[in-house]
């Protein structure tokens, strides 16, 4: 293939800075000593001017007063700004891992601990303190908060063995 | 950062905070590219009005999502094209252009000073036109990003989702065919300089 028609086939990509490195120094080198490429190359540059030049259109004058009437009508729903939107992110992936970490680690430590049991004396079950109501509503805190409540109930009932 | 673009990054954000007078000031920024882009893909006129003006009530309504500021122009013309797209999906438009089809299309700007120099114009306006309604609709996006917009290769590439030698490529090739389609008018200009 003649050098000169290779080259043209080039051009138009290095017209627009496509070209880079061995292939970009070729045509450069090669429109240094052809006219005729050179001629051409000046040509396809025109031509961007000139569609540069022609353009661009404008939109009809009535579109902005009805792009108003639009955004008038139909306010914007609620949204948060985007920093906002990525600390809730963050804040939501926080919380997840807190999640895991209690159910990775904290979760086996608390079931090896001892069971606890509680025994019903006859002196509860007579009614003489209030040991039962006592022992209701721990017994229902610990439902809810097991780690903390089965601290309490531990203390009651060595209270309840000592007396 | 050059000081356009931090202008209309300013303008992205007082709009997002609600207020309409900056998306105003942002629309008539942006008018002429974004209605240039959509005219390439669509033949009608009217259609592509309609479609500027869903483009941006759309870009208003989600402007609260949009994360950075400086990405607005590429993400209107995201918003244009999926709309183009959904439009030519329902078969409702055309993506032929004719000559004739942008003669009546008002300028941006009255450059010419003498109705001779206006007809002039406008006759190069219509050739350019005719000659881009030839492109495939990639290459003529690309080059109505390019050339009349002013977008660099890389906005381009982020606004069509491509690589940038992609974007490249397209423009390579549209210059040449334009080159070819337009040669009376390069070869006028030549004779000029």
């Amino acid at each position: 293939m003649p050098k000169c028609e290779r080259i043209r086939r080039e051009l138009p990509q290095y017209a627009v800075g496509g070209l880079q490195g061995r292939a970009r120094g070729r045509v450069l080198r090669h429109i240094e000593s052809c006219s005729a490429c050179r001629t051409e190359l000046a040509a396809l540059e025109r031509t961007g001017a000139l569609i540069g030049s022609a353009g661009p259109l404008s939109a009809p004058p009535e579109t902005w007063p009805a792009i108003s009437a639009a955004i008038v009508a139909r306010p914007r729903p609620h949204g948060h700004p985007a920093a906002f939107r990525s600390w809730r992110v963050a804040l939501g992936i926080v919380t997840v891992l807190i999640l895991i970490i209690g159910v990775v680690f904290v979760r086996p430590f608390h079931s090896s601990s001892p069971p606890v049991t509680v025994t019903v004396t006859a002196e509860m079950e007579a009614g003489d303190d209030d040991t039962p109501a006592t022992m209701e509503s721990h017994l229902a805190a610990q439902w809810s908060t097991p780690l903390a409540d089965e601290a309490a109930v531990g203390l009651r009932m060595s209270d309840l063995e000592g007396s | 950062m050059d000081r356009e673009a931090n202008d209309l990054a300013g303008l992205v954000a007082r709009a997002r905070s609600g207020d309409v007078g900056a998306f105003e000031s942002l629309y008539h920024s942006l008018q002429a590219g974004m209605y240039s882009f959509i005219r390439s893909q669509v033949r009608e006129a009217e259609l592509a009005a309609d479609l500027t003006q869903q483009t941006f009530v759309r870009a208003w309504e989600s402007l609260p999502r949009l994360r950075q500021d400086g990405a607005f122009v590429g993400w209107l013309h995201r918003i244009a094209a999926n709309l183009v797209r959904d439009e030519i999906k329902s078969g409702h438009a055309r993506l032929e252009i004719a000559a004739s089809d942008v003669l009546d299309d008002p300028l941006p700007d009255q450059r010419a000073t003498s109705p001779e120099e206006a007809a002039v114009f406008q006759g190069l306006k219509a050739a350019v036109w005719a000659a881009l309604g030839q492109l495939p609709p990639d290459q003529r996006a690309a080059v109505v990003m390019h050339h009349m917009e002013g977008m660099s290769v890389t906005e381009i590439a982020q606004a069509m989702k491509c690589r940038p030698g992609t974007v490249m490529s397209r423009l390579s090739r549209a210059r040449e065919a334009l080159r070819r389609r337009l040669s009376s008018y390069v070869e006028d200009s030549d004779a000029e300089m």
